[in-house]
């Protein structure tokens, strides 16, 4: 075409060199000073973790993890900066960057265990374990927002630090700035699974910022020039990149404000990132919650007894109180072996109540007996059990209520309102344990405690003014609530959060009782197990005693209650949960009782909905067909299916849409040209792109080229296949522009200098169409869509980790080699 | 040039100018700066020399090409093949199509270096010794079947085909311009022959086999040389001045740095490679150089494509590396190896994420 008339006198200086093996000479002695890149780097990547790190608002309560957090990062990302700075080996900056670290966090959460405040010792490593052991306590039972304890701070702080250290070990060194993206994901990930309301705009917005920053970072200020674009680096560049940016953000902004369910959370709500949902032998508070969620009836067990009315049944009793968790107190050194005679550890006058009832416990699995209160002797029972005089709670370290089928004998007192009032009013012969309050009682507690019971004269008044309270308008059964509020869970905290929200189930308002009750100075402590069950509609013959109609339970049954002490009648179970379980009559004092019902079980158990088919016929009031509470979330799955199709959507535009963006950039741009390619300083890299882009073209339409083959012989093979057509035809102007663009190629790669091409934009564009022409539809499907050029690329890309991780296995073995042989060498010489 | 020794030989066809006794000065040949050719008579003058060639070789363009590459480049010429398929009716031809001095000698093992560089007699008349010019004073020499001589007249050849001069009793003759020897010789392995030697061999800038012409070609050579010799028709086309100044316009001709990275890369990959006891010499670059050169003048270019190396490379490289037993036992030929590095070395030019790639590691 018009290859030669276009010349311009522009000088240039080296012509057809050959950038990949001249580019490392060159950039040596550019190395001297890398300037202000590794501040602003580090700044962009501080920024980042600390932008995804806001999204954690949520999964830890408040902000006070906030500062620990920034100083970790800060102090990071400047120990990164400061090597780089001063020109040390990558490998060095990122083992300095890991010491300061260690440091930071020693100095922040075991000062005193370490040497001169950040030097970490022997005990700043137990310290440590200690951190990491609370850490995982709190993981497993508590549901986010967690309380920010110095465990889980810890964590947080060491795993956003080495993030810190891993997205700029893939920024700098690795020189793969999108790919730090996944560190940032990382963060998020974790606030996306937990967090009822997902990673929120805060967190999403500063990931995104950051992230774009470091890209940018990397761009502009790269020392060796590794992504320099010559003159883009000017404002028009600049620009653009904002506004592309910015209008990105924008969209992921705006569009899931337009499709419904992307302001939730992706999984089921309350969940924990706890594996063993309800794991047996742990704490019986925190697996409550999950069991009355749990969509299903687990762990059925059927019971028949003599007693009459509904029966609890009882496994475990929590007695420990401290702030942070409330668990059973299992008093391994009091218990007693030998279940078949029980016998309470305290003195109770007056009547008794005796039952027998017949226990199977069938698939249930746990360590704790559920019995009948009060039991006097259990016989049946495979393995060796043990009984605790002070809470009646029988357990069993070495095998499990699975398959057992037991009869038990209670005995519980005959407890009336009248001999509740009559009872001693401060209590003898009981432990203090039941009256100790953790330190840091919440004000609320208390206060609202007092402000109940201050017209009532005794315990037992006192007593029935708190369930009264918690049973009025005031307060609803929910089990939804805790979770979306952020106080799931069990500690004094928690209990604030209920008495303000006044909202929650059982656990809630068995310790909410609990702790009143006590700082009233009534003994008090909570049973954990089954409220009353449904018929199955058959009947059990118990020996000696008839045929009784069989109950049975499961885990959607699990419940807690509090169990206050009156002297002389020993433990006696209130009932403060609303609609849930049965009112004691000693409890359901007349002038109170008017709101009270006692048929209103599970009236307000969202996700739980009970198998109608298999549920037999149902007790009066139990489980109303759940029709008003839809079973399960529907918005994760619309969430999911809306991310999908986003994605879907995203990922099969990108290779086209990348594929296109590489061929306009290529093409079009203005004369004095960046130095994509060529030497720096070349007057002009135009050929260079447009031939780029012609095998690319090609590649895309199948006419593959090789490292090995020459521009003239690739040439020759694209005119001589079938893709372009045949000469002489319609095609005859695609040839043309194929033999123009090879030899403008050649001209300005190997020919003399000072040879500037016309623009390659028109001809390539002839050679595209003369190829889209020739090609089957399926050709051109794959072209525009999945252009194999493009794909070669990404999984070039994707191979880089791998490739990275050979080179310095090969540089390892080379070292390696040398220092052996080095000390060979020192070794005294063999005569 | 004034000061210009004149040898006056009686018998021997040699212009005054073929020899001269002025020590070798690369820039300026032969004393004098001889012009540059222009492109288009470039063009028209190879295309004449070829069409010339074409008359008699039947068949055979690619070797009349490259042996035009090799006078333009000024090398030499070594024509390896068994007897009978035209070596020295090529050799013949290319000389007679220049118009300028050739002689011939039939290397035979009694032949004595003297023979070939000349020898100083005594003049009863003039009481001097008088320097009586060898058969390597002319611009194209012919060399039959030179492994048939032995080892010392062989390299009797080796300073004036390196040097373009003849020393004979400590005194230096200088030769012509264009000064080239195209050597026939036998395959090694046939009787009576002495192989030559690895310092000889690579002296020459390339070796072409010949081979067997295809089937039309053999038929039409059946019947064009039936009635008489081929060369009489062959006339000069080219003057000796004119092929000088084709070469001044090869030498012009621009290779840049990627083309030199490249020739270097091929010479590199093949004293690296594993199944060569020998790789190419520098020597053996610096005249790859060169004739890739001439062959991007004889296409009409004034700068040089990985083509033109890849083009001539097995014809320059082939005759010069050394197998490794066990690639010979392999099956392998010089030709196979050299195309294998070939097909296997990146041309200079980025191939899509490579570049990045070196930078990474770099």
């Amino acid at each position: 075409m018009t290859a030669t008339s276009h010349r311009s006198p522009e000088p240039a200086t080296q012509p057809g060199g050959k950038p990949g093996q001249d580019q490392p000479r060159r950039t040596q002695p550019r190395r001297p000073g890398p300037g202000l890149y590794p501040w602003v780097m580090a700044g962009s990547i501080a920024v980042a973790v600390l932008g995804a790190a806001l999204s954690l608002n949520g999964v830890l309560r408040g902000w006070a993890w906030f500062m620990p957090l920034i100083t970790t990062v800060v102090v990071v990302s400047l120990a990164l900066a400061g090597l780089r700075a001063l020109g040390a080996r990558p490998i060095l900056a990122t083992l300095g960057s890991l010491a300061s670290l260690t440091g930071v966090l020693s100095f922040i959460f075991c000062r005193q265990d370490s040497l001169a405040g950040f030097i970490p010792t022997p005990g700043t490593l137990t310290a440590v374990g200690r951190l990491i052991k609370r850490a995982g306590e709190t993981v497993v039972s508590e549901s986010a927002p967690v309380a920010p304890n110095a465990g889980i701070v810890f964590v947080m702080c060491a795993c956003l630090g080495l993030l810190v250290i891993l997205v700029d070990a893939l920024a700098v060194p690795l020189a793969m700035p999108a790919a730090s993206g996944i560190g940032l994901i990382a963060i998020m990930v974790v606030p996306a699974t937990i967090k009822p309301q997902s990673v929120g705009m805060p967190g999403f917005l500063g990931a995104a910022v950051g992230y774009l920053l470091i890209l940018g970072c990397s761009h502009w200020f790269a020392p060796d020039a590794r992504f320099q674009t010559g003159t883009g680096r000017g404002s028009g560049q600049f620009r653009r990149s904002v506004v592309t940016g910015g209008l990105a953000l924008a969209l992921a902004m705006v569009v899931p404000l337009a499709i419904p369910g992307f302001e939730t959370g992706t999984f089921p709500q309350g969940s924990r990132l706890s594996p063993w949902g309800t794991s047996n032998g742990l704490n019986p508070m925190i697996t409550l919650g999950n069991s009355l969620r749990s969509p299903i009836g687990s762990g059925r067990i059927t019971y028949a007894t003599s007693s009459g009315s509904a029966l609890y049944l009882r496994s475990v009793t929590i007695d420990h109180f401290d702030g942070e968790t409330w668990a059973p107190d299992d008093r391994a050194a009091q218990r007693r072996t030998g279940a078949d005679r029980i016998e309470t550890g305290y003195s109770v006058q007056g009547d008794v109540v005796n039952a027998v009832t017949s226990v199977n416990a069938g698939l249930f699995t746990s360590p704790y007996l559920p019995v009948p209160f009060a039991p006097a002797s259990v016989n049946g029972l495979n393995g060796n059990w043990t009984w605790d005089p002070q809470t009646l709670s029988i357990m069993s370290s070495e095998t499990t209520t699975r398959a057992q089928r037991y009869v038990v004998f209670s005995a519980a007192p005959k407890v009336t309102a009248k001999a509740l009032a009559q009872a001693a009013p401060t209590p003898k012969g009981i432990s203090d344990d039941f009256l100790r309050i953790p330190n840091g009682l919440p004000e609320i507690v208390r206060q609202t405690a007092d402000a109940v019971t201050r017209p009532a004269a005794n315990n037992y008044a006192k007593a029935l003014a708190i369930q009264k309270y918690l049973r009025s308008g005031e307060f609803t059964y929910s089990l939804q609530a805790p979770v979306q509020n952020g106080y799931d869970g069990n500690g004094l905290s928690v209990l604030a959060d209920f008495l303000a929200v006044k909202s929650g189930y059982c656990v809630h308002f068995a310790s909410a009782m609990a702790v009143m009750a006590r700082a009233e100075g009534i003994p008090s402590r909570i049973a954990v197990g089954y409220a009353p069950g449904r018929l199955t509609g058959e009947s059990v013959a118990l020996v000696g005693q008839g045929s009784f109609p069989e109950y049975e339970v499961d885990a959607r049954d699990a419940h807690a209650w509090p169990e206050l002490y009156f002297e002389g009648l020993g433990w006696v179970p209130f009932e403060p949960t609303p609609s849930r379980g049965v009112v004691p009559e000693y409890a359901s004092e007349s002038s109170t009782a008017g709101n009270l019902s006692t048929n209103a079980d599970e009236k307000d158990v969202p996700t739980t909905q009970a198998p109608p088919a298999t549920a037999p016929v149902p007790l009066p009031g139990v489980d109303t067909p759940a029709t008003t509470t839809a079973s399960v979330n529907p918005y994760p799955a619309m969430i999911a299916i809306a991310a999908g199709v986003l994605l879907l959507i995203g990922f099969l535009c990108s290779p086209r849409l990348s594929r296109s963006m590489l061929r306009r950039r290529r093409l079009n741009r203005k004369p004095p040209g960046d130095s994509h390619d060529g030497p720096p300083g070349s007057a002009d890299a135009a050929p260079q792109l447009a031939w780029d882009e012609l095998q690319d073209l090609a590649t895309d339409y199948g006419v593959e080229s090789t490292p090995s083959e020459t521009p003239r012989h690739f040439s020759a093979k694209l005119r001589s296949s079938p893709a372009l057509g045949e000469v002489g035809g319609m095609d005859d102007a695609a040839h043309a522009a194929v033999a123009s663009l090879t030899s403008d190629f050649e001209r300005q790669r190997y020919g003399r200098p000072a040879e500037t091409a016309p623009a390659a934009a028109t001809r390539i564009a002839v050679v595209r169409e003369s190829l889209r022409n020739n090609a089957t539809w399926l050709v051109r499907f794959r072209a525009d869509w999945l252009p194999p050029s493009m794909m070669r690329r990404w999984v070039h890309a994707l191979g880089a980790p791998f490739r990275a991780v050979g080179a310095l296995g090969k540089w390892l073995g080379w070292k390696v080699a040398r220092v052996w042989r080095a000390l060979r060498g020192l070794l005294p010489e063999r005569r | 040039m004034e000061s210009k020794r004149q040898v006056t030989v009686e018998p021997s066809p040699l212009h005054d100018q073929a020899y001269s006794e002025r020590p070798h000065d690369g820039a300026a040949l032969n004393g004098h700066k001889p012009q540059v050719m222009d492109a288009d008579r470039f063009h028209d003058a190879s295309e004449r020399i070829l069409a010339s060639i074409g008359q008699v070789i039947d068949g055979k363009a690619d070797a009349a090409k490259l042996a035009l590459t090799v006078l333009l480049a000024q090398g030499h010429l070594l024509l390896e093949d068994v007897p009978g398929v035209g070596k020295t009716l090529l050799a013949k031809t290319l000389a007679r199509t220049v118009d300028c001095t050739v002689s011939r000698i039939q290397f035979t093992p009694d032949l004595l270096p003297s023979d070939v560089t000349g020898v100083s007699i005594y003049n009863q008349s003039s009481r001097q010794f008088e320097f009586r010019p060898g058969a390597v004073f002319a611009n194209i020499v012919i060399g039959d079947e030179i492994n048939r001589a032995s080892a010392k007249t062989q390299s009797a050849l080796l300073e004036c085909m390196e040097e373009h001069q003849v020393t004979v009793d400590g005194r230096s003759y200088q030769l012509g311009l264009p000064f080239m020897v195209v050597a026939t010789q036998n395959p090694i392995e046939m009787e009576g022959t002495y192989p030559l030697p690895e310092a000889q061999r690579d002296r020459f800038m390339a070796r072409i086999s010949m081979g067997y012409p295809d089937k039309d070609a053999e038929i039409e050579m059946l019947e064009t040389h039936q009635a008489s010799s081929p060369l009489v028709n062959v006339t000069p086309v080219v003057t000796a001045n004119d092929v000088a100044a084709m070469i001044a316009a090869v030498q012009q001709v621009y290779v840049s740095t990627a083309i030199k990275e490249y020739t270097v890369a091929i010479g590199r990959a093949t004293r690296d490679s594993a199944r060569l006891r020998l790789g190419a010499s520098p020597r053996s670059l610096l005249q790859l150089l060169r004739a890739a050169k001439a062959t991007a003048a004889l296409d009409g270019r004034d700068f040089v494509l990985p083509d033109d190396v890849v083009d001539v490379a097995e014809s320059v490289l082939a005759h010069r590396i050394i197998l490794d037993r066990k690639a010979t036992s392999s099956g392998d030929t010089p030709q196979s190896i050299i195309r294998g590095i070939l097909a296997s070395l990146p041309v200079a030019q980025e191939t899509p994420g490579q570049g990045r790639r070196d930078r990474h590691t770099a």
